[in-house]
């Protein structure tokens, strides 16, 4: 019987690739949508990712980085570095702010960096210096492929003028983009004296890091500190407050495509053989056997169609990176697990219709000419 | 000399479908019993009700009123997953345009049944084997129904119809697509199924060549059923138009004055019934009963 469901279905092999194609472009499009999602959501804690400090410290009472403001004394610093298991203290300041590269502006994180810039600074150089001097930014590559900024040209950074000396990898997302700068510059741009945003903190070999934020916490005054995964979520959990309902409401619209494309595949499949499931039915296979076999089919169909789907994303990573390097695409195993389980109940639900014609189907109308 | 147990056996059988003046009595108080190994023909007009009995009798159509027993078995009282089990088992089918399954291959479509038997498609194979051989079939095995002509079809389709080995065998019109040698060719396979297997075969059909080969002929018009061999007529002239009606096959009737009058229609037996008189002139030309 298995047998018969599916030779049905490769019986008509344009039919098959031409539903194959449209559920896969249904399940594309919500694959592409977590992609984006995903992507800018690495992107989003990139930095504090790949800073890769053990511990963050910061304002009491702030426990993020994205879209977030926080001060904290600089001498802070030499009392978080007495704290036992501290190895090395890195204070950068931070501002949210635009930044404004020819007639062109951009959402951006400004890092100021203190001399010893390399521990806080871009993890990964296209072109330039890694290192800012004074009046001097690293700015991200892909901006400066948007904008067309090369080395030595002016940016704006809220009203302050600023060479670009370096191009960044990987510090840029739609959301936000990530600029380096000294951190005297950007203490004159938030005319701020003796303070810094956040500590970077490294631990001694061996010290857990949730115990180390602990003991910063409750030595140091007025701090916050938060090891490094704690704090990554954290920044990561505010991005999805942001992107969820709109990720979430096209991931239904793709969903809600993807029954309707399987279920108008599956039922005009079931049309074109109600003669031969009148047949059947005469010849007495049951109603049960029947439904097994047209879910057999949608789930075929839907499997084929992730498959496909997966394929199409898979190709579209490196050719959207190549044509809209603002986005970031980053498809990920759970993703395509929610997305797989998602098929799977995309064949189910597409079955209900299908399912109902069959009922109606008189095996009496094996008789008809 | 005792009277075989009969394979299946309809009583009273009626079917009706629609209500009221759109009423339409389908089968009509039909009853009649197949005795193993027997071919039994059903004709009549287009519109008589042949394919709804066989439906009935096929477990695939329930009836209004009456009963239907395979082997002494009621199965009119059965589910639909019962009787689905019981067509599987006990009934085969040859369908007037073969109906084949487009996506299996030759042998595939014979043992499609057999996995609805309880020895499965394995147990099967065997008889498989024997009938693409006995039907000449075994150099097509493999081949799709699309490249197969009309009479290997339909060959195809009475090895499907047998692979189950079942007790009974429907055919609706199973030459009606069959050009005349392939048609004969079916005609005489029906025929051997019956004779040498005991399988009985109720077979409708409008093909004059069966009445040849059938034990039986019932004829079936207006959903009354009667038996008759082909050569039995019994011509009269209808009283009312004076067309010639044949007595055996004839459903329309009404007695005056002692006499039974045919009629060829409902409207001939109205206006017969509204001033008999009329038509019952006694002349030796005109309309009445008389044998022609």
């Amino acid at each position: 019987m298995l047998k018969w469901t599916l030779k049905n279905l490769i019986a008509e092999p344009w039919h098959l690739f031409a539903s194959v194609s449209a559920i896969a472009g249904a399940f594309a499009l919500v694959m592409f949508f977590e992609a984006v999602f995903a992507g800018e959501s690495k992107q989003i804690v990139a930095y504090i990712d790949h800073s890769d400090a053990d511990v963050w410290v910061m304002q009491k009472g702030v426990s993020n980085m994205h879209m977030a403001t926080s001060f904290v004394s600089d001498w802070k610093a030499g009392s978080v570095g007495e704290v036992e298991g501290v190895s090395k203290v890195t204070p950068i300041l931070y501002l949210n702010t635009v930044m404004q590269a020819g007639d062109k502006r951009w959402f951006s994180f400004i890092v100021g960096l203190e001399d010893e810039g390399q521990r806080a600074g871009p993890w990964a150089i296209v072109e330039g210096k890694s290192i800012p001097a004074h009046h001097e930014a690293i700015v991200p590559s892909v901006l400066a492929k948007i904008t067309g900024l090369k080395l030595g040209d002016e940016v704006t950074i809220a009203g302050h003028t600023f060479n670009v000396a370096g191009l960044s990898d990987n510090t840029f997302s739609m959301a936000n983009s990530i600029t380096f700068i000294t951190a005297p510059d950007l203490a004159d741009i938030m005319s701020t004296i003796g303070s810094m945003s956040y500590f970077l903190i490294d631990a001694e070999p061996n010290v857990d890091a949730s115990e180390l934020a602990l003991r910063i916490k409750n030595e140091v005054e007025k701090v916050n500190a938060i090891p490094k995964e704690r704090f990554v979520n954290n920044d990561w959990n505010v991005a999805m407050q942001m992107g969820t309902e709109i990720i979430g409401m096209m991931t239904i619209i793709g969903g809600a495509l993807a029954v309707l494309l399987t279920s108008f595949a599956v039922y005009s499949h079931t049309i074109r053989r109600e003669r031969e499931l009148a047949v059947v039915k005469a010849l007495g296979v049951q109603n049960r056997v029947i439904y097994a076999s047209v879910m057999t089919q949608a789930t075929w169909l839907a499997f084929l169609g992730f498959i496909m789907a997966t394929a199409m994303v898979w190709l579209a990573v490196p050719i959207t990176a190549s044509f809209v390097p603002q986005v970031t695409l980053h498809v990920t195993p759970l993703g395509l697990f929610r997305i797989g389980f998602t098929a799977l109940l995309v064949a189910l639900i597409s079955c209900i219709i299908p399912v109902r014609r069959m009922l109606g189907i008189d095996p009496v109308h094996a008789f008809s000419a | 000399m005792t009277t075989p147990n009969p394979v299946l056996q309809a009583e009273h059988l009626v079917k009706t479908f629609g209500t009221g003046h759109t009423a339409v009595h389908a089968v009509n108080d039909v009853s009649l019993k197949v005795i193993p190994g027997e071919l039994v023909v059903i004709k009549g007009p287009s519109g008589s009700g042949k394919t709804t009995l066989v439906s009935m009798l096929g477990a695939l159509l329930s009836p209004d009123s009456g009963s239907i027993s395979i082997d002494g078995a009621k199965f009119t009282e059965l589910n639909d997953v019962e009787l689905a089990a019981l067509r599987a088992r006990k009934i085969g089918f040859i369908f007037q345009s073969f109906n084949l399954l487009e996506a299996l291959s030759v042998e595939e479509n014979i043992l499609f049944p057999a996995h609805l038997s309880p020895g499965g498609t394995r147990a099967a194979q065997s008889r498989a084997d024997a009938l693409l051989k006995k039907l000449n079939l075994e150099h097509r095995r493999d081949a799709s129904p699309k490249t197969l002509s009309g009479g290997e079809k339909q060959r195809v389709a009475i090895a499907r119809a047998l692979i189950n080995q079942p007790q009974l065998i429907f055919a609706d019109e199973p030459t009606g697509n069959l050009d005349s040698q392939s048609g004969q060719e079916v005609m005489m396979i029906l025929h051997d199924v019956a004779r040498d297997q005991g399988c009985s075969v109720v077979l409708v059909t409008h093909d004059p060549r069966v009445e040849d080969i059938a034990d039986r002929i019932l004829w079936l018009e207006d959903g009354a059923l009667r038996d008759r061999k082909s050569e039995q007529h019994s011509w009269v002239k209808d009283p009312v138009c004076g067309m010639r009606v044949d007595e055996w096959t004839a459903t329309l009737f009404a007695e005056h004055q002692g006499e039974r009058q045919v009629f060829c229609s409902q409207r001939c037996l109205e206006k017969f019934e509204a001033n008999p008189d009329l038509y019952l002139i006694p002349d030796t030309e005109g309309p009445g009963k008389s044998a022609l």
